[in-house]
């Protein structure tokens, strides 16, 4: 096995060039697991942790820009109230060992419909900057993922970056699972709002192939909304709401948890999160 | 012999307070070494390699891309492999089956080793396995457990009295409750390592008996039990699955008779955990109970379903408790057996008593609400005053004592009759009871000790027991220093060795029933031949004494185990915010680590009640979760309060130290009270484990 360990950013998409099947490893505590479990055999690896940029973040155009390899406990301790939703995600994930080497890129790379940065990535709007030797480009969140492990990426990209728009409004974060860590999500889900402009966005994870929107929910809480007064639903609202959120996911049964089980957890957690920003709103915490 | 029939007076004191481990310094600063951690500067290193299918032959073995790797020792397979003595008689715990290893090519379950490697690093032997190709001739293999197969076997006749049949009452509960396969997980996994000189084979091995290793390693490779020694004084965990031999100690051996004069280790995987050292079976429970209104039993019905392996029987006795737990007139306890392709199960903490005090004692918290009694008095109503199941007097029997006594202290007297009817925001709270149990098992083969005066009233004590974790290194040195008459400091136990006295195994929770009797004994005829004031190098051994009334008492320690539990009224999850247990297990020699000992069983009963699981897929025989990310275990931040206490319980019949043991019992009853706790917080009776979150979805009004 080749272990290549570019120490620039060039260098390393020039590496992806040269070995698109090289599997690039950052924190590694998604790709250790599965070298561990003989799951994979890989002929190279591309060790990325030696590229300062990708450990970069900063604002940037009405965004604030992650780099891949931002880990968790910097997102949660730096970027914090610049990207709400995220840092509250990436405060759930696993305990400390792995927030310290687990990473935003090394999520979006591996792409698993229970990843917990996805959901917030989806409602806040944000954009995966994906980089190669050719060039540079940014995606949507919402077009990024395809299935299971599977997204636009190309062989030879690499993530470089997420653009989280700075936030606007109330974020909230979500997740339901047997005990309160190291535990893989049941359900997830995600909302964040956009008061000036009205608008809502949402996330859901762990129900269905690749982490979704439910944009029917969405328009309907950018009608329903107290935008002024952040007054509490209506429990008739509150429970369309939490419809709509369930009815757009595609679950399955599986040792989880079923298919039933994780619409109703979806509608419970859209609800909560609604009450949530309206507290937030009410408080003028926007 | 000695006699039993009174309670030897502590002379110092120190049996029956808490002090603390004897071992903990060396075990806390590392220089406490597990059989794994032994340097040896000839090591080298065995992997193995799994079988792919669960059934069939092994055609072909290509080795000759591994045999070429770097590093490379031997590649072992069953057609060059060192011949064991598969005829040979081997202690009826083991499973012959399943020692045979690399010894013919048939494969009998997924996951059984078909090949192996030794290389001189760790790495390359993992490489190298990964370079063996098999090819199989694979044969239709059947790993579907179920209680609705056709083709269960009947292992023994069932246990039956009365008609159960003609039991007459107008209450009935009929239900079947299940608990899941779970895998043993000591913190050290089974390790192993051994050399052979030649003549003679050493192994520092992670085991719950050295000398029962010794015999069986003796047995299989037709070797004088003298050239066979075993090396095992500290070991992290076992649970019952290091009782037995299983495939990996095997392989360590054939690999060190393979590569002479070189010590050849062999720690097993997490993952390799989950298809080599066996497991709990799943069991089915179909439980019925008749009653007359007021809740007196008079037909107790268990058929328990479990999971065998063609390969060799083992039954979960999850059947057994039930026949002297409550008294009953008609009774029928049986169990029925699939005898599939897949692993031998094992033992693993309080086997049979562990599955099999989750259905009944359910069922009993069924029984109290169907005649509208508080659980604890339903149990009381049946409290039987022989046992049961033989019609022997008991020893003693405090499990009434052990519910009065917890209910006090748990705060049960405002507990509301009905269900649901607690509810603090978000969280409906309920609180639960179940029974706990466990037989005082005959120890796994004899004991004998040795105490030596040092000089300088200093003595050392000797025997091959294997302190898994429990204590023993402790509770032996309290007990020979209080019949000595001498500070603990001036007593040094030596433990864990198969040169060193024969002990037997760490097992049914027999330890300081057999150890402990023993030392007492070696102890106090020491002093009586020797005085006090003996010469340095005076010595003086005794064997295990009788027990005089072992045959005309029934002979149990009890428990009774209190939950709270909250489920969250809208998405289901469940917290267990307390557990409170009380036993009566006889006479406690040491305060601190036997409080550990309760406390870690409840805390694994709480594993099995929320978490553990083991996920077979009956399509390849192999478990889908065999890692700490997916089949998980209580930690830290499951456990908020735990308390353990016990009644002050003489028993001067069970044995010279008045011991029952007390390794088990905590883990029995747990999970029951649990589930029932969750049904008086929520009304849904789940009888099933683990709880899930989905269980709870109709009481939180979906
Ligand atoms: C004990 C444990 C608990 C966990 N708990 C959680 C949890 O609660 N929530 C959760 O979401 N996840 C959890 N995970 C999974 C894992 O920690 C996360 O997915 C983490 O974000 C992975 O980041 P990493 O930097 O370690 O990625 P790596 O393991 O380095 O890589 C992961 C994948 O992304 C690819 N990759 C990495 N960087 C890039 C890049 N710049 N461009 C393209 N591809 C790239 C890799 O090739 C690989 O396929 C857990 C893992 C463990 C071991």
């Amino acid at each position: 096995m080749d272990f290549l360990s570019p120490d620039t950013w060039a260098g390393a998409l020039a590496a992806k060039a040269a070995r698109p099947e090289a599997v690039p490893v950052m924190g590694g505590t998604d790709v250790m697991v599965e070298l561990n479990l003989g799951r994979r055999r890989p002929h190279a690896l591309l060790d990325l942790t030696r590229v300062p940029e990708l450990a970069r973040w900063g604002a940037e155009d009405g965004y604030t820009r992650v780099g891949a390899g931002v880990s968790y406990t910097r997102l949660v301790e730096r970027v914090g109230s610049r990207a709400p939703a995220l840092a509250a995600a990436a405060r759930s994930v696993a305990s400390p060992q792995i927030r310290n080497r687990g990473s935003v890129g090394g999520n979006l790379g591996g792409a698993s419909p229970a990843g917990d940065c996805h959901p917030p990535l989806l409602a806040a709007g944000a954009l995966v900057e994906l980089a190669s030797a050719a060039g540079v480009r940014r995606v949507p969140a919402s077009e990024f993922y395809l299935g299971p492990g599977r997204t636009v990426r190309r062989e030879d990209e690499l993530v470089a970056a997420v653009l989280v728009p700075e936030p606007r409004g109330p974020q909230v974060f979500a997740k339901v699972g047997p005990r309160n860590a190291m535990v893989i999500a049941v359900v997830s889900f995600a909302l964040a709002l956009d008061v000036a402009a009205r608008r809502a966005g949402t996330g859901i994870g762990s129900a269905g192939p690749t982490p979704l929107r439910a944009r029917a929910a969405e328009e309907f809480l950018a009608r329903e909304f107290d935008w002024a007064g952040g007054a509490d639903p209506s429990p008739e609202a509150a429970r369309r709401f939490g419809d709509l959120v369930a009815g757009a996911a595609r679950p399955i049964d599986d040792v989880r948890g079923s298919a039933a089980y994780r619409r109703h957890a979806l509608a419970v957690l859209a609800r909560r999160a609604w009450a949530r920003c309206a507290a937030e709103v009410r408080g003028g915490g926007v | 012999m000695s006699t039993t029939s009174e309670r030897p007076a502590a002379r110092t004191g120190a049996i029956g307070a808490g002090p603390r481990r004897v071992e903990g310094p060396a075990k806390v600063a590392g220089t406490a070494a597990y059989a794994y951690e032994y340097r040896a500067a000839d090591a080298a290193y065995l992997a193995p390699v799994q079988a792919t299918i669960a059934r069939g032959r092994v055609a072909a073995v290509d080795t000759a891309a591994a045999e070429a790797a770097e590093g490379v020792l031997a590649v072992l397979w069953h057609g060059n492999a060192p011949r064991l003595r598969t005829d040979a008689e081997l202690p009826g715990l083991q499973q012959p089956g399943e020692l045979h290893v690399l010894q013919s090519a048939e494969v009998h379950y997924r996951g059984q080793p078909v090949a192996a490697v030794v290389a001189e690093t760790f790495e390359a032997a993992q490489h190298a396995a990964a370079l063996v190709t098999l090819t199989y001739e694979q044969l239709p293999h059947d790993a579907e457990f179920s209680a609705g197969r056709t083709d269960l076997a009947t292992p023994k006749e069932d246990h039956r009295q009365g008609d159960v049949k003609a039991a007459e009452g107008e209450v009935v509960v009929d239900q079947t409750y299940t608990t899941p396969m779970q895998h043993n997980n000591p913190m050290e996994p089974h390790s192993t390592m051994a050399r052979w000189d030649g003549e003679a084979i050493t192994l520092h091995e992670s085991t719950q008996g050295a000398h029962m290793v010794r015999e069986t390693v003796a047995e299989l490779l037709g070797l004088e039990q003298g050239r066979v020694r075993v090396v095992a004084p500290y070991v992290g965990g076992g649970f019952g699955s290091k009782g037995p031999l299983h495939a990996p100690t095997v392989l360590a051996v054939l690999g060190a008779r393979a590569v002479p004069h070189r010590s050849v280790k062999l720690a097993a995987t997490r993952r390799q955990m989950f298809s080599l050292v066996g497991y709990r079976s799943p069991t089915v429970q179909r439980v019925r109970l008749r009653a007359d209104a007021q809740g007196r039993l008079s037909g107790i019905d268990v058929t328990a379903t479990v999971q065998s392996a063609r390969l060799g029987d083992f039954i979960e006795e999850a059947a057994g408790p039930a026949k002297s737990m409550y008294a009953a007139p008609n009774r029928r306890m049986g169990h029925r057996a699939a005898r599939l392709d897949v692993p031998v199960p094992t033992w693993m903490r309080a086997p049979g008593e562990c599955p099999g005090m989750f259905g009944p004692e359910v069922a009993m918290d069924e029984l109290a609400v169907a005649c509208g009694l508080d659980p604890i008095e339903a149990r009381v109503r049946n409290e039987p005053e022989r046992d049961p199941a033989t019609g022997k007097p008991f020893s003693t029997r405090n499990l009434i004592a052990c519910l009065r006594e917890g209910a006090d202290r748990f705060g049960w007297a405002d507990r509301p009759a009905e269900p649901g009817a607690r509810r603090e925001g978000e969280w409906l709270v309920g609180t639960g009871v179940a029974a706990s149990f466990y037989p005082v098992v005959p120890p796994v083969g004899g004991s004998r000790a040795l105490v030596r005066h040092a000089g300088d009233g200093r003595y050392v004590v000797s025997l091959a027991a294997a302190d898994i974790g429990t204590g023993a290194w402790t509770a032996l040195t309290q007990v020979a220093a209080d019949v000595l008459g001498v500070p603990l400091e001036h007593v040094e136990v030596r433990l864990g060795d198969s040169a060193l006295p024969l002990a037997s195994l760490a097992g049914g929770s027999t330890g300081m029933m057999s150890w402990g009797s023993t030392v007492h004994a070696a102890a106090t005829a020491f002093r009586r031949l020797h005085g006090d004031d003996p010469a340095p190098g005076a010595e003086a051994a005794a064997d295990l004494p009788e027990v005089a009334h072992r045959d005309d008492y029934a002979m149990h320690a009890y428990g009774a185990q209190f939950a709270e539990v909250r489920v969250n009224t809208d998405t289901g999850e469940i917290r267990v915010p307390r557990l409170l247990g009380v036993f009566a297990a006889g006479r406690i020699v040491n305060a601190r680590t036997a409080r550990s000992q309760f406390v870690g069983g409840m805390t694994m009963g709480l594993s099995m009640a929320l978490h553990e699981e083991s996920v077979l897929d009956a399509r390849f025989g192999h478990v889908v979760n065999a890692d700490f990310a997916e089949y998980h275990i209580a930690a830290n931040a499951d456990v908020a309060d735990i308390q353990a206490h016990w009644i002050d319980e003489h028993d001067p019949l069970v044995n010279p130290l008045g011991a029952k043991g007390i390794g088990e019992i905590g883990i029995v009853g747990t999970a029951a009270a649990v589930a029932n706790a969750a049904y008086h917080a929520t009304g849904v009776r789940v009888r099933r484990v683990p709880l899930r979150l989905d269980d709870f979805l109709d009481a939180v009004g979906a």
